[in-house]
This record gives C-alpha cells, structure tokens and sequence, in this order.
C-alpha cells in the first residue's frame, strides 16, 4: 500500500520534472519565460526569507538588502574585476551570508518589533549607500554592462538559457533548504517560533540559531542577487527598495509560513497578480494590499501553510 | 554524593528578593516535593536550577558538577529537563514534533552532516524518531502523534509535555505544578506515572501546590517560606510541623 503511494508520488513528481524542463520549448513566448523567470527569482529570495520567518519567526523586512548585496557584487565583480559567473555567484552569496550574521547577531539582545525596525533601518542604509557611493556602486544609475555569463562553456543569452540557470538555482535553494528543515536544525527554529523560552529548555542554543537561521536566509538572496544582476545585465538602488522587502513577506504570508512548497504559490499567485494588474499601476499597491487582507483575513495561516501565526 | 546540591543560592529582583540562601540536595533515585505559600520563590528556585535565571549568589552542583550561571540549553544538555507551571508545548506542530524538539540536544547531527552527509543525518533523525515513538507508546500516544499539540485535552497535554522533557533522557526531572488544572482521576493517573519513572531510574523534583498529591508521591518535603528554606522532612514530619500548619496548610483549611 505504502510502496504504491511512494511509487504514485514519485511518478508525480518525475511528470512534474518533465513539465517544468519542456515548459519553455512549448510555451515559446519571451514575456511568458520572463515571468516564469521572474517567479523563479522570488521564489528563491522567499524560500529563504520563508526560514526566517516562516519558520523562525523573525520578522525582516531587510530583505531585499541581501538581495541587492548579492547583485552588486556580482555586478562590481564581472564588470570591474573580471570575474566569471560561476565565482562571482559564490562570492555573492557568501557575502550575503556575512551581513546576514552581522545583522543577526543583534537578535540576542533585541526582540521582536525591535528588531524589524533595525531591518527596516539596515534596508535603507544599503539602498542609500548604493545611491549616495557613486564611485562604487554607480550611484542611483547603477551598474550596467553586466557580461553575458558562461558557466562551464554554456552561454547563458536566452530567456530559456535563463530559465534553466534559474532552475537549477532553485532546485539547489529548494534542495538544501528541505535537508535543513527536515533536519534536528529546522525543528529547532520552528520550536524557537513557537515558543523561545521553552525552546532553550529544550537544549536548544536559541541565540546561535536565530543568527544561523538568518545567515543562512541571507545567503539565498544573494544567490537571487547574483542571478537577477546577469539576467537584467544592469543593477540599480531602485531593484531593492523596502517595497520589495514588503512584498516578498506578503508572498511568503499568502503562500503559508513554515512551508516550503507552499512558497512557491504565494510566489505565483502574487507575480500573477501584479502582471495582471500592470495595466492599471495607480491601483497595483491596493491590489495587493487587499490580497494580503483577503488571506489574513480567512487563511490566517497561508494558502497552504501549516503554522498559524502566534496567539 | 547527592545528585543535585545547591549551596547558598541567593536571587534578588530589585529590591525583592526572590530565593535567599537556599542549600538543599536531590538524591539520586528519590521524589523530592517543594510547597510553599504563592510568592515564596519555588518557581524562582526551579529557573535558577534549570538556567533560566542566574544566581546572584551561591553555587549549583550537578553530579559533582558546577553547573551556576549556565545558560539552560547546556543545563538541559547534561541532563536536567524540567515543565513550566502554565503548560508550555508547541502547540502549532505534532505531538511527535514536539518530542523530537525535545530530544533535539541528543540527536548527533551537525550542519556539515545536514548537507553533506544526507544518508547519516537521515538515519540519525530516524534513530530520534523511534525513540520517541518508543516513549509515546509507552504513555499511549502514539497513535495521535500527528495530531496538533493544541488539539490534545489538557491532560495529555500536560502528559505530553512531561514526555517532551524526558525525550532529553534527564536523570533529573524537574517539574512545575504538574498537576494544577487536573481533575482527580487524572491526578492518579498521573501519580502512578511518576513512580513509574522513579521506577525506571528518574529523580523527580516536584513543586505543587496540591497537598493530597504531593504527600502521596513524595518521599522528602522541603517547605519554603519568603524565599528561604522553612522546613525539611518527611510528608508526615511536615504535615504534623505546627509551624507549617500555621504558614500553609492553616490557609488551605480555610479555602
């Protein structure tokens, strides 16, 4: 019984493959791949930002600021440096992952709504710098001229040359994010969610989790970071404003906190929402406000997620 | 040489102080009660045991052990585990991911296991997991494991929450007012269950406020009073002390 469940599981998921690898040789429309690529994009910064709140419970609205750190390097390392794709990613990513520690570090001392506002401050304090830093950063002109990039003698030029380099991005984020939540650490983070002092009872290390569970969150905006600067070839302050930050949080609420798959249709059903809304951009925000109501509103705990929110 | 020995803890909030000079000793294998009067610094006590709180004074021996001033998840790590007066599980995951977080300290994985050595860090999870099945079976559980904590009647949350703490495999058990909020035949049930884990080699170390509960389990009885030690005895020294009467039991038999 179990063995036939097991076996209609993974001819599920084999057919699911086949759709996601053929999807751009049958759907051949560029807008359409540029959005799917675009989906790609958020679900990679969201399923990071998803162990971070999803599952930890830190509300960061500094998001989109790994995320950027993640495109400037790469953007100064290819244009400036020299640097290869390949490199450039996991110099990105690494750096990332240092800010995220040094941002983290202060969740031992300061909680809760504290913290988001030192987020929400360290956010604009990147974006300024970004914009204020001409000499380094391009000012508010930002980056442009990013190189076509070449991973092991593949030159990625086409919206479907992207696609495939986004998924496997995202099949890395998805494949190591679920080894680390479905592991002793991720019980650990979602204990310190529900409840930290119990958790620390529990012989967890709360401190050093929270830093590790941000670290680690970071690190995958830089991947996304890294992406978007050689698939858009420029990089600009505007890229990483708090609004972005806001808007991935919405996607990681409507999809379902401290689930992982569920990310991926907050993610589409958001991206939907804003291309389909795109003609009338004066009403984009409330649209998406009234969303994120809607959610809150009657699934409290996301689409398809599994922890609702503290009580 | 006693299990636990604490030696002239003093801990002071501002101008209240909320434990003072407290030295008493758990011995290996026994049910040590602690009463006291609302206020008298028995929660207090136990956060200072388990980490929670740092004393302002004195020292805290574990198995011969210094263990003052740790921080409580190594405290829980060399094998003291405790439950809080107003239950405290997870109540948004499984009863068997409750108990898995509370075997957290004594899965071996690391990170670079996590990632690089995906067989091992499964088989380890795996090992956990049997583990607490084990216990859940043995407080029949187990067949609701998926449930939601919340979802459980408050008893066998309380049951569930004293098995969270055993998953670290304590050899000393802390527990806050195990029994406040039971009815009487959940009480029994739940007496019977602690001298089963005496039984099986667990020291117990039992605040409650419920004197028909406490007197039947315990075998040692330490009274305190405005956060000193009032008195030490056995549950019948206790409940004959005038004193103790006077300060305690004399305020029940009025309720």
């Amino acid at each position: 019984m179990t063995l036939r469940i097991k076996k209609n599981r993974l001819l599920l998921y084999a057919g699911l493959l086949a759709c996601i690898i053929v999807l751009p040789f049958v759907v051949r429309d560029p807008y359409f791949i540029g959005m799917v690529n675009f989906i790609i994009i958020y679900s990679i910064l969201c399923l990071g930002l998803n162990l971070i709140l999803g599952y930890t419970g830190l509300l960061s609205l500094g998001h989109a600021a790994f995320y950027g750190i993640g495109a400037y390097a790469t953007a100064i390392l290819m244009t400036k440096h020299g640097f290869s794709f390949l490199p450039s990613l996991i110099v990105s990513g690494l750096l990332a992952l240092f800010f995220g520690f040094l941002l983290g570090l202060p969740t031992r001392k300061v909680r809760g709504d504290y913290f988001c506002l030192l987020t929400i401050a360290f956010g604009e304090i990147f974006r300024l710098v970004t914009q204020a830093w001409i000499s380094f950063t391009g000012g508010a002109m930002g980056i442009v001229g990013i190189p076509i990039p070449e991973v092991l003698g593949w030159k990625i030029q086409t919206e479907i040359d992207f696609y495939f380099l986004g998924l496997s991005l995202l099949g890395f984020t998805y494949g190591t994010l679920h080894l680390l939540t479905e592991s002793k650490f991720g019980r650990a983070f979602v204990a310190i969610r529900e409840d930290e002092l119990a958790a620390s009872v529990m012989g967890i290390n709360t401190p050093m989790y929270k830093i590790l569970t941000f670290s680690i969150g970071s690190l995958y905006a830089g991947i996304a970071g890294s992406y978007l600067a050689v698939y858009q070839t420029t990089v600009t302050p505007s890229n990483f404003r708090l609004e972005e930050s806001c808007l991935m949080i919405i996607m990681v609420i409507v999809g379902g906190m401290g689930n992982l798959a569920a990310t991926f249709l907050g993610v589409s059903v958001m991206a939907v929402a804003i291309e389909f809304f795109r003609p009338v951009p004066e009403y984009r925000l409330l649209i998406i406000g009234l969303i994120m109501i809607l959610v809150l509103l009657f699934r409290p705990q996301g689409l398809l997620g599994a922890a609702a929110f503290k009580d | 040489m006693a299990l636990l020995e604490t030696d002239r803890v003093w801990k002071k909030f501002g101008g209240v102080t909320a434990v003072q000079d407290i030295a008493l000793s758990i011995e290996k294998g026994e049910i040590l009660g602690m009463i006291g009067p609302n206020g008298s610094g028995k929660t207090s006590f136990i956060n200072l045991l388990s980490g929670i709180y740092r004393p302002d004074k004195g020292n805290i021996r574990f198995i011969g052990e210094d263990i003052t001033g740790l921080p409580a998840y190594l405290i829980t790590k060399k094998g003291i585990a405790r439950t809080f007066q107003n239950l405290r599980v997870f109540p948004n995951i499984s009863v068997l991911d409750n108990l898995l977080i509370g075997r957290h300290c004594r899965v071996n994985n690391s990170l670079a296991n996590v990632y690089l050595n995906p067989f091992l860090s499964r088989k380890r999870e795996k090992e956990a997991e049997d583990y607490v099945i084990e216990l859940l079976d043995w407080v029949h559980l187990a067949d609701r494991r998926k449930e939601l904590a919340k979802n459980l009647p408050y008893g066998e949350q309380r049951l569930l929450e004293i098995c969270r703490a055993l998953a670290s495999e304590p050899q000393l058990l802390l527990l806050d007012e195990p029994c406040a909020g039971m009815n009487p035949v959940e009480m029994d049930t739940l007496a019977a269950f602690l001298k089963n884990l005496r039984e099986r080699g667990t020291t117990l170390f039992i605040i409650e406020h419920n004197m028909r509960f406490i007197m039947s389990i315990a075998e040692r009885i330490v009274v305190l009073d405005a956060g000193a030690k009032f008195r030490e005895g056995s549950p019948v020294q206790i409940q004959n002390d005038k004193e103790v009467q006077r300060i305690y039991l004399g305020e029940e038999e009025e309720e």
